[in-house]
């Protein structure tokens, strides 16, 4: 009767981890299923694998995957621009670059939280020396976007922007090698 | 990762040395009662993993670790082939105790520097960050 239950318990925990709107808390919930599932070997009388559900299931894989989705998650942008000293305070203020609003709207739309930081240093120091996911450089109507040839997202914003192109800029993507900055 | 919680922190530098007892007991009781070297060398791997928690810095010797899990299989390879060999006329209890406790650390340690090892990597070196 008991291990009826929790098996009930197991599909509902299963069926919660697959419809919750956030990627974290279906984590948790899987670790929830793991843990029901390690008791439910319990009562089958086999606590060896219990044991070994118990420890990989619900502590390692939670945990390995809270830290894969915390990688993914912020997406730090650097944007320069090669004519910086024509751009006043207002214009950043009141009216983004377009070409960052629309990075912008595509990571918002991927449910990750994109920092932008505007910088006036030269691209090629940022290229050398900063830690970052993506480098938006832009001359007039010239953009080049730098970024990291394993990272998947940028192939995602990269097919984006060939399905809606801009008819004001030129964009370009340069992919490195991860090995080839730090 | 620099707003760690406070209280998560204090809790888990006090249940560290739980944790290591505990994943010991498993594994050098593993002959006698459910458990043994991969299911306690798991849990020897979770101490490392929830010290990422605590203070996600660089400072494990990931190098030594990988060292010390080759070490660990040449043993796991050899011990077994040594004493299949040698056991002719030891036909005696303790031998055989010994041997199984000897393995299940062995392995256990294997385990748990494996798992650490795949988790470092994952978090330092993937990923393009």
């Amino acid at each position: 009767m008991t291990e009826k239950i929790f098996l009930i318990l197991m599909v509902v925990l299963a069926f919660i981890a697959l419809n919750t709107q956030k990627l974290r808390r279906s984590v948790i919930y899987l670790g929830i299923f793991s843990l029901v599932s390690s008791f439910v070997y319990l009562l089958y009388g086999a606590p060896d694998v219990a044991i070994a559900e118990a420890v990989i299931g619900s502590a390692i894989s939670t945990v390995l995957y809270l830290v894969a989705l915390k990688k993914y998650r912020v997406f730090t942008i650097y944007y320069t621009n090669a004519n910086y000293n024509q751009i006043r305070d207002g214009y950043i203020i009141r009216g983004r670059a377009q070409i960052l609003r629309e990075v912008e709207s595509f990571f918002v739309r991927k449910e990750m939280e994109p920092q932008i930081i505007y910088t006036t240093e030269d691209y090629k120091k940022v290229l050398a020396e900063e830690n970052f996911d993506l480098l938006i450089h832009q001359d007039y109507d010239q953009v080049r976007l730098y970024g990291n040839a394993e990272d998947y997202q940028l192939d995602a914003l990269e097919a984006h922007m060939c399905e809606n192109p801009n008819e004001l800029l030129k964009t370009e993507f340069i992919k490195f090698e991860a090995g080839d900055k730090n | 990762m620099n707003n760690n919680s406070e209280i998560i922190a204090r809790m888990t530098g006090l249940i560290y040395p739980l944790i290591i007892m505990f994943g010991f007991y498993v594994i050098l009781n593993g002959h006698s009662s459910p458990g043994g070297g991969f299911q306690g060398g798991a849990i020897l791997a979770s101490v490392f993993i929830s010290r990422y928690l605590v203070s996600p810095d660089k400072n494990l010797k990931i190098k030594s670790l990988r060292v010390a899990e080759k070490v660990l299989f040449f043993c796991i390879v050899m011990v077994p082939t040594l004493f299949l060999f040698s056991s002719e006329q030891s036909r005696i209890e303790i031998v055989h105790l010994t041997y199984l406790i000897l393995m299940n650390l062995l392995i256990g340690l294997k385990v748990a520097s494996g798992l650490t090892i795949i988790f470092f990597r994952f978090v330092f070196y993937e990923g393009g960050k």
